[in-house]
């Protein structure tokens, strides 16, 4: 029986593709798989959240890529024909999902940020494009629809311990090249910004490495987390790249943004999009980041942001 | 001593990406570059080749106009480039690029490393790399930030993932994908600029290669992404930044 697959390495990510998945079941009528790792008796948690059928995968060795399961997956995929598989935009997913597209000969649909379907049972998919310039309406022309998800961008499946389901193992990957030698957990920045209710953003108009303590100033005023432009975390190294915003970074939606010198390019501007109130410091008239904000101040921020500071003191202790 | 292919597109520059009155994307001023990851992935290709020697050849598909593009590419270390033009090569989707490619590579570039950017600057797919390696049937190491070649016919990377990064080996031939935290792709000089225009070019056209598959994903719709935001200008004074501070407070933002 035909039907919609999700596939996810984590149990949250594929919580997540539970909630698009179990939305178009229910308007189609059709079967849910969770293609899931073997971890234990997880198996309940994804029927609770919408599956049908779990495939299992079984543990990979310590040296083992995941992408080793791609020709598992594919001949599983040949076998049933599903409708839709959708898989999470991690960087393992995005490489994997590519290449089961290929072996599956259809069309994918990456970062997919929304998915509808049609009355006639067309599926179209929204993502952006030009560095988030555009929206892109895509739909695919072949079996099955492919598409990736960005995480977090749909809310996890709530759990109806009511339902049942059928689970079933895969057989185990065949030997690859590829080899995993070591596996190096990176040190998390202590404050996580997607989560911050304000976010004092370092942009390119900051001179030195030092003068981050000028946001970071502002940031403890506001009780906000400082996070950076791409060309500060990747060409300057001057902060650690989980606190780069903009669409290959991290995505903020805080209650206020406040750009330091920051220029405002596109592909920066796609991820502060979700924050209510974006500020921005520029001396510049003309930098992008102008277009993008609510209120702005043109001028050096070496000499505004101390007053910045001195007018928010006053205005906070009143 | 590696053949090392290095594949890049030649795209608008979004950075010159207008938005009309009525709200449509205005193309009318814009200018083209090479992808920015492929930059990286040009010049990866050209640092191994500093170390090890070998070759540096560089694809790409294309409308006529990316010519400008290949000698771009061949001025940033190349030694030649392999060029699939046809005027409806400006609008392929992933599938059919990695075909194109897949299919001069096979039949006309003998490679050890096949080096592609993370993703295009325009659609940031980030497929074309992934399908070619399944095209040739080789294996792909996406997001590399650091590439080392052994003696042993084997590459070592550091790819780049959520939780941190993997260090993964496998024999060559490999496909890799970079990141731009792998190098600082050079800014061509004029002498890079002049060496490039007698370099050797393979142009094929459409006619010479098999028919090109139907597009999988059809694109119905792109609009501009819609940033409905007035933005009220403060001056730099201390009177400014006092309204800007009120203003900040009738947001409810800060309290």
């Amino acid at each position: 029986m035909p039907g919609i697959w999700i596939f996810a390495e984590r149990k949250d990510l594929a919580l997540e593709l539970l909630t698009i998945a179990r939305g178009l079941a229910s308007q189609a009528g059709m079967k849910v798989t969770a293609i899931v790792p073997d971890q234990g008796d997880q198996a309940d948690i994804y029927i609770a959240g919408g599956a049908d059928e779990i495939l299992l995968l079984s543990a990979l060795g310590e040296d083992m890529s995941l992408d080793a399961w791609i020709p598992v997956i594919a001949a599983e995929a040949k076998k049933a024909d599903p409708d839709l598989i959708l898989l999470a935009a991690t960087a393992r997913g995005k490489d994997f999902a590519a290449r089961l597209a290929a072996r599956l000969e259809t069309g994918l649909c990456s970062n997919c940020i929304a998915l509808n379907r049609e009355e006639d049972g067309t599926i179209v998919m929204e993502r952006l494009a030009y560095g988030g310039a555009a929206v892109q309406q895509v739909s695919c022309l072949t079996r099955p629809v492919m598409a990736t998800i960005p995480p977090r961008t749909f809310a996890p499946a709530p759990a109806d311990h009511g339902r049942s389901g059928e689970i079933r193992k895969l057989p185990p990957p065949p030997s690859s090249p590829v080899r995993v030698i070591a596996r190096k957990t990176k040190e998390r920045s202590s404050q996580d910004i997607t989560e911050a209710k304000a976010v004092i953003c370092v942009g390119r108009g900051m001179a030195k490495q030092a003068d981050i303590n000028i946001a970071r100033q502002l940031a403890d005023l506001i009780e906000g987390e400082v996070g950076c432009t791409r060309p500060i975390s990747e060409e300057l190294h001057w902060l650690p790249d989980d606190l780069c915003i903009g669409l290959s970074g991290v995505q903020v939606k805080p209650d206020l943004y406040i750009g330091l010198g920051v220029s405002g390019q596109i592909q920066h501007v796609t991820g502060i999009r979700g924050a209510r109130v974006i500020c921005a410091v520029n001396k510049d008239e003309n930098a992008p980041i102008f277009q993008a904000a609510d209120l702005g101040i043109v001028g050096d921020l070496y000499d505004v942001t101390p007053n910045l500071v001195e007018e928010l003191q006053k205005a906070t202790s009143r | 001593m590696p053949n090392i292919v290095a594949c890049f597109k030649w795209v608008i520059d979004e950075a010159y990406i207008r938005k009309s009155a009525s709200g449509a994307l205005d193309f009318s001023a814009v200018d083209y570059k090479i992808s920015d990851y492929d930059r990286n992935a040009i010049e990866e290709a050209a640092r191994l080749k500093g170390l090890h020697g070998g070759s540096v050849t560089v694809l790409t598909a294309g409308a006529p106009e990316t010519a400008k593009g290949v000698k771009d590419a061949l001025s940033r270390g190349a030694d030649q480039a392999f060029f699939a033009n046809d005027a409806s090569f400006n609008q392929l989707e992933s599938s059919q690029t990695a075909a194109i490619l897949g299919e001069i590579i096979r039949s006309r570039i003998p490679y050890d490393l096949i080096i592609c950017g993370e993703g295009s600057s325009d659609q940031y797919a980030q497929q074309v790399g992934p399908r070619l390696a399944e095209n040739l049937g080789i294996p792909c190491i996406s997001y590399v930030q650091k590439l080392t070649i052994g003696e042993d016919g084997r590459i070592m990377v550091e790819r780049r993932v959520e939780e941190g990064v993997e260090v993964v080996e496998a024999p060559l031939p490999v496909l890799v994908t970079v990141s731009p935290e792998i190098n600082t792709p050079r800014i061509p000089g004029v002498k890079d600029t002049l060496m490039a225009s007698k370099k050797p070019v393979v142009t094929i056209k459409k006619e010479e290669m098999q028919a090109v598959g139907a597009a999988r994903l059809q694109t119905i719709g792109m609009t501009a992404t819609r940033m409905e935001r007035n933005c009220e200008i403060f001056a730099a004074t201390p009177e400014g930044i006092a309204r800007f501070v009120e203003a900040l407070q009738k947001k409810g933002v800060i309290s």
